[in-house]
């Protein structure tokens, strides 16, 4: 049949002051669109990215919505700094309800999507509806088309998106989704140029619209309120982005967190059943680097350059990130580094949120070894059954497939047996590489998180790890670095400028309300900068009290609560309930939520 | 719990402040007890007395009266951290080469060999070492008494108290401390000049530090293979492999705590990572 539907919105006119003022939300089911306005005050009081994306979802999502229903919708966020010459700040959210945890998921990723997606004239574009036959969804300015993918519908992500760039040209910049969202995998991924908003199976929300693909268009421009302050600005920060706060990031990539945090107890390994892995060597990204390394790369606008390109077995190339190499490598007891490369490079081709399902199969290994699941085969260090499971995951073809495809805590809730007690995630959302009863902080901020266990939205390991704390001791200290750490990320991610700068700044808050003001003309400080990401911290906590969460789900797996783990020093390092239940109360007090965790009602 | 007063008088300066490897050696004595066990660490100094820079971490008591010997230090030290701790690691301020692994042999007596006991007394170098010793809190109010009737001796506790004493066969049949103190330097103090100058002839301990990442390229072997290195202090530590330490760089001892603080104290064995401050991934 023939798919081509086109909308046509009112026209888009350039503007200043990095926004334009407005949403576009399209549904699918029959291609009509509407625009949103976006009054200045909520993008103040939102900015972008993160934080716009859950007001968008606090407005958009009915209450109580299926994630993977036509209702729900998935939104593409932008920000005031996309398209600035700042570096680092080619960035976008993908939020929506997370079909794995069922609360708010806001996945970032870098590339020129960001900027073409902004440069239709929108501060983001919402997705609703379920489109009739698999279909790519074009916004090209104020003209919104919907056709048929059934040549990419089964391709991987980065094949649709050249099918679809070949078909309609290089001046469209398309995200995608690989087999995984097409099969409603829980913790699929929408990717674009070999990069993945990865968190929350963002890409089973775009395919259960029968969405493959969004191709995006620049057709106006917007222009910051001071542009040659926004340029000297972006000057000086280029300028530090060659600093020794990103060196680590440069030269080897995150993979560098992998010997380094093997040595201080943090590497979670064999689904955190210990915090070290003899086969670490194996791994390095010092040893990668030098038998495997291809190349450096980096996402548009950006200086840093993290990205690190290893040759795979055959001669293809994967790209490797500390939290892909956990999760498929120590978390799953794999040491062989050509098993680790080819399972990683096998989730990006099929999107699947690397973390998520390396982590469902650690569990599921370990179910195996307890005999709790028939799977023999499944095996701690075996590079092969990863491979095997990830498929199976994917096409669905076995019922063990079938189970891991919902991530553990569900497929825990199937097994019982007391699988649920190591079942590594928050909220349903997997763990990542960083050890919760080493990094007190941290144990606190993946509890507490909106998102579930996520080390980006919290990113307390800073604060564990820069020595003012007992990083074994966590208490009231450790509430109030978690809290400073999250608020900072609130801010970085609705800005959006991407967290490996965060090293460069000397006074975070101030710093960067003057971008912003630089880049808005708008009169912001520090201190509401400050308010602001209290704000989108507890809008957040917001939506998912309005979708069932409880108290319960500000917790951690019964594993890492009861089992004690030894430090080479002698220390024991424990994380019982009782002071896991002192920091969250800490936090709950500090951030003005009630003794259940609840917001109060006028905010 | 380190006992910072006493007047130093054969030493004809105050011990806290003597200078050790770049630091004092109360800084050094604290930093050691410090990393032998799981909970805090105070100071009892005497009333007014000057101390040298110490941890934030570190609480100081005053001793209320002076000149009543290390009873009076004691009784108060075991009641204050009475408060939230039942065993006490107990040393004097001039024990240069005490090792963190004789602090943990001492308070692990109380579990592993006699749980009983209320006083670890070990029996080194021909004598009890009472200011090397493991106490158990609640002694605090027999102390007291003690002090009050000036019965200012520590044997006249221990005739009162159940104590465990441990000779060094015992104290070295922990192979954890006979590896890194088979001579018990432990408890060698330094009372006077003659004791200070031959402390600080020794050698620094002999320590293991390895770098993670870029700070191995930082360093002048460009190596992240272990190396040894003599070295009191982590600073003195990134010095020996010629790494040049700012704030983007973390130090771990033993894999224990990560931080920034240079004088913390090295003991043969220690093992020091230093890493990249920035721990994203």
């Amino acid at each position: 049949m023939n798919h081509r539907r086109t909308t046509v919105v009112p026209e888009t006119t350039a503007q200043r002051g990095g926004y334009f003022g407005r949403a576009l939300v399209i549904d699918v089911t029959d291609g009509s669109t509407r625009v949103l306005p976006l009054p200045q005050q909520v993008l103040r009081d939102y900015i972008g990215g993160a934080g716009l994306g859950v007001w968008l979802m606090h407005h958009l999502a009915p209450a109580g919505v299926d994630p993977l229903g036509p209702a729900a919708p998935l939104a593409f966020v932008f920000s005031p700094l996309v398209g600035t010459p700042l570096t680092t700040s080619a960035k976008f959210a993908v939020v929506a309800k997370s079909p794995l945890t069922g609360f708010l998921t806001d996945a970032l990723a870098s590339s020129h999507f960001a900027i073409a997606g902004k440069l239709t004239g929108y501060d983001a574009i919402v997705v609703t509806g379920r489109a009739e036959v698999p279909s790519v969804l074009f916004v090209d300015g104020d003209t919104v088309t919907l056709e048929n993918a059934a040549a990419e519908w089964g391709l991987s992500a980065a094949d649709a998106e050249a099918s679809v760039r070949e078909r309609c040209g290089r001046s469209w910049r398309v995200a995608s989704i690989g087999r995984a969202g097409e099969r409603l995998v829980r913790f699929a991924t929408v990717s674009h140029d070999g990069r993945h908003a990865g968190r929350g199976g963002l890409g089973a929300v775009l395919g259960s619209k029968n969405i493959k693909a969004v191709g995006v268009r620049a057709a106006t421009k917007v222009a910051p309120a001071d542009p040659s302050g926004v340029l000297a600005a972006a000057k000086e920060l280029r300028a530090k982005s060659f600093g020794a706060a990103t060196e680590k990031f440069r030269e080897l990539g995150t993979l560098a967190n992998l010997l380094a945090f093997n040595a201080i107890s943090t590497l979670p390994t064999r689904n955190f059943q210990t915090a070290t892995f003899e086969g670490v060597e194996n791994l390095a990204a010092e040893e990668l680097a030098e038998l495997r390394g291809v190349t450096r790369s980096s996402c548009a606008s950006c200086t840093i350059g993290c990205e690190h390109i290893y040759r795979r077995k055959g001669g293809k190339k994967v790209r490797m990130e500390y939290q892909n190499v956990v999760a498929v490598g120590p978390m799953c007891g794999v040491s062989d580094p050509d098993d680790v490369l080819e399972a990683s490079a096998r989730c990006d081709e099929l999107g699947l949120d690397t973390i998520s399902a390396g982590g469902t199969i650690a569990w599921a290994m370990e179910c195996a070894e307890r005999e709790l699941i028939d799977a023999p085969w499944l095996r701690f260090g075996d590079g092969a059954a990863v491979l095997r499971a990830l498929d199976e995951i994917v096409e669905g073809s076995t019922d063990l497939g079938r189970l891991l495809a919902t991530g553990s805590k569900q497929a825990a809730q199937v097994v019982g047996g007391g699988s649920g007690d190591f079942a590594p995630h928050v909220k349903g959302l997997e763990m990542p590489g960083y050890e919760p009863r080493t990094l007190h902080a941290m144990a606190l901020g993946l509890a507490v998180n909106a998102r579930g266990a996520d080390h980006n939205r919290t990113g307390a390991y800073e604060a564990d790890l820069a020595g003012d704390l007992d990083r074994l001791d966590g208490g009231r200290a450790h509430a109030l670095a978690a809290i400073e750490t999250e608020d900072r990320a609130a801010v970085m991610d609705s800005l959006i400028l991407c967290n490996f700068l965060r090293g460069v700044f000397d006074d975070h808050f101030a710093e960067w309300a003057q971008l912003l003001r630089l880049v808005t003309g708008w009169d912001v400080d520090a201190a509401e900068l400050r308010a602001t990401a209290e704000r989108i911290v507890l809008a957040k906590r917001a939506f998912n009290l309005r979708e069932g969460w409880t108290p319960a789900d500000d917790w951690l797996p019964a594993r890492l609560l009861e089992n004690e783990l030894t430090l080479p020093s002698g220390r024991v390092a424990g994380l019982t309930p009782a002071r896991l239940r002192t920091m969250i109360d800490a936090y709950y007090d500090a951030r003005g939520l009630d003794r259940e965790g609840r917001p109060p009602v006028t905010s | 719990m380190v006992l910072a007063g006493g007047r130093s008088s054969r030493m004809g300066a105050p011990k806290a402040a003597l200078e050790w490897h770049g630091s004092t050696l109360l800084r050094h004595v604290v930093g050691i007890v410090a990393r032998g066990q799981q909970g805090r660490v105070v100071v009892v100094r005497a009333p007014g007395q000057l101390l040298p820079a110490l941890p934030d971490t570190v609480e100081v008591l005053e001793d209320s009266r002076e000149g009543l010997g290390p009873m009076q230090g004691i009784a108060v030290g075991l009641k204050a951290v009475a408060v939230d701790a039942d065993l006490a690691f107990v040393c004097s301020t001039d024990l240069p080469f005490l090792h963190t692994a004789f602090v943990r042999r001492v308070l692990r007596a109380f579990e592993d060999d006699q749980p009983g006991a209320e006083v670890v007394l070990p029996l080194a170098h021909g004598f009890p070492q009472p200011l090397a010793a493991g106490y158990r809190t609640a002694l605090a109010a027999k102390v007291d008494k003690l002090v009050e009737a000036e019965r200012l001796k520590p044997s006249l506790l221990f005739e009162d108290c159940d104590v465990l004493r441990l000779d060094e066969a015992a104290l070295l049949s922990d192979h954890a401390l006979a590896a890194v103190d088979p001579d018990l330097d432990s408890v060698v103090n330094v009372n006077d000049a003659d004791d200070y100058a031959a402390a600080r002839a020794r050698p620094a301990p002999e320590v293991t530090v390895q770098c993670f990442g870029v700070v191995a390229a930082r360093t002048a072997a460009r190596t992240r293979k272990p190396q040894l290195v003599l070295a009191a202090t982590v600073q003195a530590a990134a010095d020996a492999v010629g790494l040049t330490w700012d704030r983007h760089v973390l130090a771990a001892i033993n894999g224990d705590q990560t931080g920034r603080d240079a004088k913390q104290p090295l003991v043969r064995g220690d093992s020091v990572a230093f890493l990249s401050a920035a721990a994203g991934g």
